[in-house]
């Protein structure tokens, strides 16, 4: 070959095809992936029913664990709504001296699992009962008041609810001196920690199986792409095209397809909130409630992009590693 | 360049497609392939593609042995073959920029030195003008000329040609011979496969005649046929 170097024309010399210097191929690289990602739009914009059909499929199947996620998010912030009134009631001995009930407020205060605590004397309480129950009438026949003094003790609550420091807290103070009894209603409590975690298994269950589902829909679609483009890849394997050349385009239309899917999950989602948000906050001011619903939010936003993200890639990257392999020049 | 030793192939189910096929060609050669359909040449070709591999035997390029290469390390010696195809393989929804570009995309070729390339590859086989267009819009022979400027656009060291002539008038398959040898005097090892004697005889080349899978004739000269 060298002999005849010296005759090659300009745009031969030095041509062999192999030495690229590496500067050039990154360039090359760099500018094959923007052409493939913009080639793999095309594809899709050409072929619009597949494409809004897949798309759809995986905006639904997005939009129902998510909007189950968000379901018991929000009766979680709910419940630690509640947390507030899971006081304590701590009943005082009858006939406990002043010093004594001094005594047990300063020991209840000085406890490091406590926030708060208000005293109720006898008389107070019998006040109170006396303007709210209607029965005031009826006390006066009695000779002495009924009720006991009481420490309301509001536990110090850092993110979610422990039951069992909680129930600690209970202990502690039941061994207190003249403490007659301590109240906390744990029942209902517990039931809704139940019902959290139960819902937080509901959502994995649902979101394994649709991701499956997710997986599914997307390889078929690729499979279908892939066999419509059956001559293009006997042809690129023929001029030299690597594996991963080949692989790239069906890879980004999986990519595309899946973070589609998961911007209109997320439109979806948000239209439903925005949809319900104006009854729920009409049913929180019933309750004389500031409670507002929680949406997906940036996070949760992006968290979705990227679950739409390792879904297309997955279930192209099965469809790839399946059907590629079958086509070989022959 | 080309060096065939004593090599076999046989398909599942006991067809032998190539026998104990012995042959050298040396760089910047030009060759014909010849022989009746299933004879082997398909299978020669495929070979030299690592389409197929040898049952028995070494098959060596440029004194390496293509037994050797691994699934994949085939892409980065196919870029160093150039092939012309008999019903030339051209994608019909690309122009033909984008179809003599794809060896130099597939390659990592920057799109500036794309473009240089194909223009030059184009220019070759006389169809710059036509660079917009659809393969669907071209006569037979314009088709194949872009499969020949595909084949040679990443410049190749070895060139194989299948039935590049197949049906073109003998008016154009002069005119396609004419490019092979331009290749061939720049270096480039050319075999072409084909069965067409009245071509075969206008030209003074090497002739490898293959019968039932073996090599029966190997030499140079006027009529080999």
């Amino acid at each position: 070959m060298a002999a005849t170097d010296n005759n090659r024309d300009a745009n031969q010399r030095g041509a062999s095809g192999q030495k690229l210097s590496f500067s050039h191929r990154w360039r090359g690289y760099k500018s094959h992936h923007r052409t493939t990602l913009r080639t793999s739009f095309k594809k899709m914009l050409q072929e619009p029913l597949q494409t809004i059909l897949t798309v759809m499929v995986i905006a639904i199947a997005l939009t129902l664990p998510a909007a189950l996620y968000l379901t018991v998010d929000n009766v979680q912030q709910l419940g630690s709504n509640f947390e507030s009134s899971a006081q304590i009631t701590v009943f005082v001995q009858k006939g406990a001296k002043t010093e004594a009930i001094q005594g047990l407020e300063q020991q209840l205060t000085a406890m490091p699992a406590v926030a708060s605590v208000d005293y109720i004397s006898a008389q107070q309480a019998l006040l109170e009962f006396k303007a709210l129950s209607g029965f005031g009438s009826a006390l006066r026949y009695l000779e002495d008041n009924p009720l006991p003094a009481i420490f309301l003790v509001q536990p110090r609550v850092e993110g979610e609810i422990d039951l069992g420091e909680t129930k600690k807290v209970v202990d502690a103070i039941s061994g207190l001196p003249v403490v007659e009894d301590v109240q906390i209603d744990m029942a209902w409590l517990q039931r809704l920690h139940s019902l959290i975690e139960m819902g937080h298994k509901i959502v994995l269950a649902l979101g394994i199986t649709l991701g499956i589902g997710v997986l599914l829909v997307i390889g078929n679609t690729i499979r279908l792409a892939i066999e419509s483009r059956r001559d293009e890849i006997i042809v690129v394997k023929l001029v030299g095209g690597t594996n991963a050349y080949v692989r790239r385009p069906f890879l980004y239309t999986g990519l595309l397809l899946g973070l589609l899917g998961a911007l209109i999950a997320s439109i979806m989602l948000f239209s439903c909130l925005l949809w319900m948000s104006s009854s729920i906050e009409n049913l929180a001011s019933l309750y004389q409630s500031q409670y507002r619903i929680e949406g997906l939010g940036v996070g949760g936003f992006f968290t979705l992009m990227l679950l739409g993200a390792v879904f297309g890639l997955g279930g192209a990257w099965i469809a790839v590693s399946r059907h590629l392999r079958d086509i070989e020049p022959r | 360049m080309i060096q065939f030793d004593n090599l076999s192939k046989r398909y599942p189910g006991g067809f032998e497609a190539l026998r104990n096929v012995s042959f050298k060609m040396d760089a910047g050669e030009m060759a014909f392939l010849t022989g009746h359909s299933g004879a082997g040449k398909s299978t020669l070709l495929k070979l030299l593609m690592l389409m197929e591999r040898p049952t028995s035997g070494n098959l060596l390029i440029n004194g390496k042995n293509l037994n050797r290469l691994s699934n994949s390390q085939i892409p980065m010696y196919r870029r160093q073959v150039g092939v012309v195809f008999q019903n030339h393989q051209l994608l019909l929804d690309r122009s033909v920029f984008d179809n003599v570009a794809l060896p130099l995309q597939v390659s990592g070729y920057p799109a500036s030195e794309v473009g240089r390339r194909v223009r030059a590859a184009l220019d070759g086989v006389g169809l710059l003008d036509k660079e917009q267009q659809k393969p669907m819009a071209l006569s037979g022979g314009e088709q194949q000329r872009v499969g020949i400027a595909r084949a040679v656009v990443h410049k190749p060291r070895i060139l194989l040609a299948d039935e590049p002539t197949g049906n073109l008038d003998p008016q154009l398959s002069t005119e396609i011979m004419a490019l092979f040898r331009r290749f061939q005097s720049v270096g480039v090892t050319v075999l072409i496969a084909t069965h067409d004697i009245s071509l075969i005889n206008r030209m003074q080349l090497r002739i490898m005649r293959l019968e039932d899978g073996e090599l029966t004739d190997d030499g140079g000269g006027y009529g080999g046929y």
